[in-house]
């Protein structure tokens, strides 16, 4: 326990019990209707506990639990753990963004002296995996869709020895005319990189009111188009496993994975073994920010540790890192909004264009959040978002931070600037007149609560003196 | 190859290939696994030791060139009894969220703080200018540095209550 915590006597704690319950209480919620096109009713009943509304850590200074072993550099991160007779396995990549696989021979690599075993595609039991759509092979063995597909793994005595073996594996390719740009990729022309009649594999809806009567009446109508970028999550940590296959047929694998019960329904399924055969541990994560949440050579590493009988570890590179890890979606954003002349907005109309990549990963999840934080926490009547997620010939893209809530936040930001600019108003201003405040409805009818969104405005532009005349 | 080096005060020696790098050496023959791989091409500062007094990328130099030297790594600061200033700074400070920077961190941060423990804000961002953070945690690292300097030259620290 901290200093402050020690000196807090009982008295006061007594105190500040006695004010919290004042403040807090009695927590009276009346059922209202809450607009859009089916109406709910709230609160949905709880039932609201005592200690729910005591929070004496709220204010206290803490100190992690993990702080004193971190600085002292006993924290046990993936690559810090070894086991009697380990080996180092390696992945071979692709040498093309699209390419069909005409063979992979790995027979060279096999005799080498210190190669223990290799592993392709073909040998995995179930060669597909991902947390939404399972469209992602483990490794690639029929076609390779970007250039961070693997297509053969080495597992040898040395992280050296592996990382030479792979330069003796022969694959050949029949290369394909890719597609980078997802305008492109959207469009009627561009090859199918999952085959059928479309590259979009997720779109998402949002409608409220009417847009295109709203923009007939609004005194203004502003239209833009915002980019945004792939970022790499660059955990300085890079993703990590080991596997240990053991003699009752059952195997542990030590993963530097944030999701490990999704973790393990996706491994059960690619090794074709049931659940209770695996045992998953995630262990301390040197940074996640996302890209950690999904399997990625966990199933290699079970299948060449049941082929060697030895534990089996891998490390990406950072090369690895950033041509295999998932990535941020860049967005192609086109944003139009009608406005009144007093800075009111009257209506929003969005198209997101999500480049996915060669796999969905967590698309699911980002399109759904992107479109339904697109608008903006702005109270606008008529909106209409609509998002298409499209295959492309890139990294895979999938969660990071927000995700999809950044990239939306940047283009209805830089709109409302431009808005005002415009009109003559201070951005603050136009922020403050058309913010959320408690009770707003979200552009999909969910009320919102405790929303502190213009007091936050407000407390932040006194402190940074927004007020104060400009130089 | 053999190689006999110095680690934290004891003289160690092992086997290893000739194109084992001292980070190498550490982690995987001396199973000193606190300085961390990273990068292992010198950009992230994960793997930051002191070779003789000077703090270096220990991706970046062979185990052979340091043959003979005189190492500390972060095993090297902390005893049974006590922590060193800087680890209990960036202890009470919660500088640290993953906490894989955090060993390159400190050792960089002790690097300068032997030779100039009143450093500047300038100076010590410097010293830090090869040591990346993800979590960004740079403000709280700074001032725990800041406040170690001052516990190790005992004058009054300013963000905790050290």
């Amino acid at each position: 326990m901290n200093t402050r915590m020690k000196n807090l006597n009982k008295a006061d704690k007594a105190e500040i019990t006695a004010k919290e319950k004042e403040t807090t209480t009695p927590l009276v919620k009346e059922p209202h209707e809450v607009p859009g096109d089916e109406p709910v009713t709230y609160p949905l009943q709880f039932p609201q506990h005592d200690s729910r509304l005591q929070t004496p850590a709220v204010g206290q200074r803490a100190t992690r639990p993990d702080g004193r072993l971190h600085g002292l550099g006993q924290t046990q991160y993936i690559d810090d753990i070894t086991f009697p007779h380990m080996i180092h396995a390696k992945i071979l990549r692709s040498e093309h963004a699209y390419a069909k696989i005409i063979s992979v021979d790995t027979s060279e690599a096999e005799a080498m002296p210190g190669v223990f075993a290799t592993l392709t595609g073909k040998e995995i039991p179930t060669n597909t995996f991902g947390p939404t759509l399972q469209d992602q092979p483990v490794l690639a063995d029929t076609i390779v869709r970007h250039r961070g597909d693997g297509v053969a793994a080495v597992a040898a005595v040395s992280e050296q020895v592996a990382s030479d073996a792979l330069a003796k594996i022969k694959v050949k390719y029949e290369v394909l005319e890719p597609v980078f740009d997802p305008l492109e990729s959207y469009g009627d022309k561009a090859p199918r990189i999952h085959g059928g009649d479309t590259n979009v594999y997720a779109s998402k809806i949002i409608k409220k009111g009417d847009v295109e009567k709203a923009f007939t009446e609004a005194d203004h109508v502003f239209e833009q188009q915002f980019t945004t970028q792939m970022v790499e999550h660059v955990p300085l940590e890079p993703h990590a496993s080991i596997a240990s296959w053991d003699g009752n047929g059952r195997v542990s694998i030590w993963s530097s994975l944030g999701r490990i019960t999704l973790g393990r329904q996706d491994i059960a399924r690619t090794l074709d073994l049931p659940q209770s055969k695996i045992r998953l541990i995630g262990t301390i994560v040197g940074g996640n920010f996302g890209g950690k949440n999904e399997i990625t050579n966990e199933p290699i590493l079970a299948l060449l540790s049941r082929k060697t009988g030895r534990p089996v570890k891998a490390v990406y590179t950072r090369g690895d890192e950033f041509v295999s890890s998932t990535i941020r979606h860049p967005f192609v954003m086109d944003y139009k909004t009608g406005v009144m002349n007093d800075g009111t907005l009257t209506a929003r109309k969005i198209r997101l264009l999500l480049d996915g990549g060669a796999y969905c990963s967590w698309t699911g999840t980002t399109i759904g959040k992107g479109s339904i934080l697109a608008p903006g926490p702005y109270n606008i009547p008529n909106i209409h978002v609509e998002a298409y997620a499209v295959y492309t010939n890139k990294t895979v893209t999938g969660a990071m931070r927000g995700f999809g809530a950044p990239q939306v936040c940047f283009a209805y930001e830089s709109q409302m600037d431009t808005i005002a600019e415009k009109l003559g108003m201070d951005p603050l201003e136009i922020r403050l007149k058309n913010a959320f405040s408690d009770g707003s409805a979200s552009p999909t009818s969910q009320r919102l609560q405790s929303v502190a969104l213009k007091e936050s405005l407000n407390q932040a532009s006194e402190r940074f003196g927004w007020q104060e005349p400009k130089a | 190859m053999l190689v006999e080096l110095t680690v934290n005060g004891e003289l160690k020696s092992a086997d290893c290939p000739p194109e084992t790098t001292l980070l190498k050496f550490l982690r995987e023959h001396l199973m000193l696994t606190g300085a961390k791989l990273g990068c292992d091409v010198g950009d992230c500062g994960t793997c930051t030791v002191i070779v003789d007094g000077k703090s270096v990328n220990s991706c970046l130099m062979l185990a052979a060139r340091a043959a003979g030297r005189d190492i500390t790594t972060i095993e090297g600061l902390a005893n049974a009894q006590q922590v060193h200033p800087i680890q209990e700074a960036f202890e009470e400070l919660g500088s640290l969220q993953c906490g894989f920077c955090g060993p390159g961190m400190i050792m960089s941060a002790k690097n300068l703080l032997d030779k100039n423990p009143t450093a500047s804000r300038p100076e010590i961002k410097d010293a830090l200018s090869g040591n990346l953070c993800r979590c960004t945690g740079y403000t709280k690292i700074i001032e725990a540095i800041e406040d170690a300097g001052r516990v190790m030259s005992s004058t009054k620290p300013l963000h905790s209550n050290l």
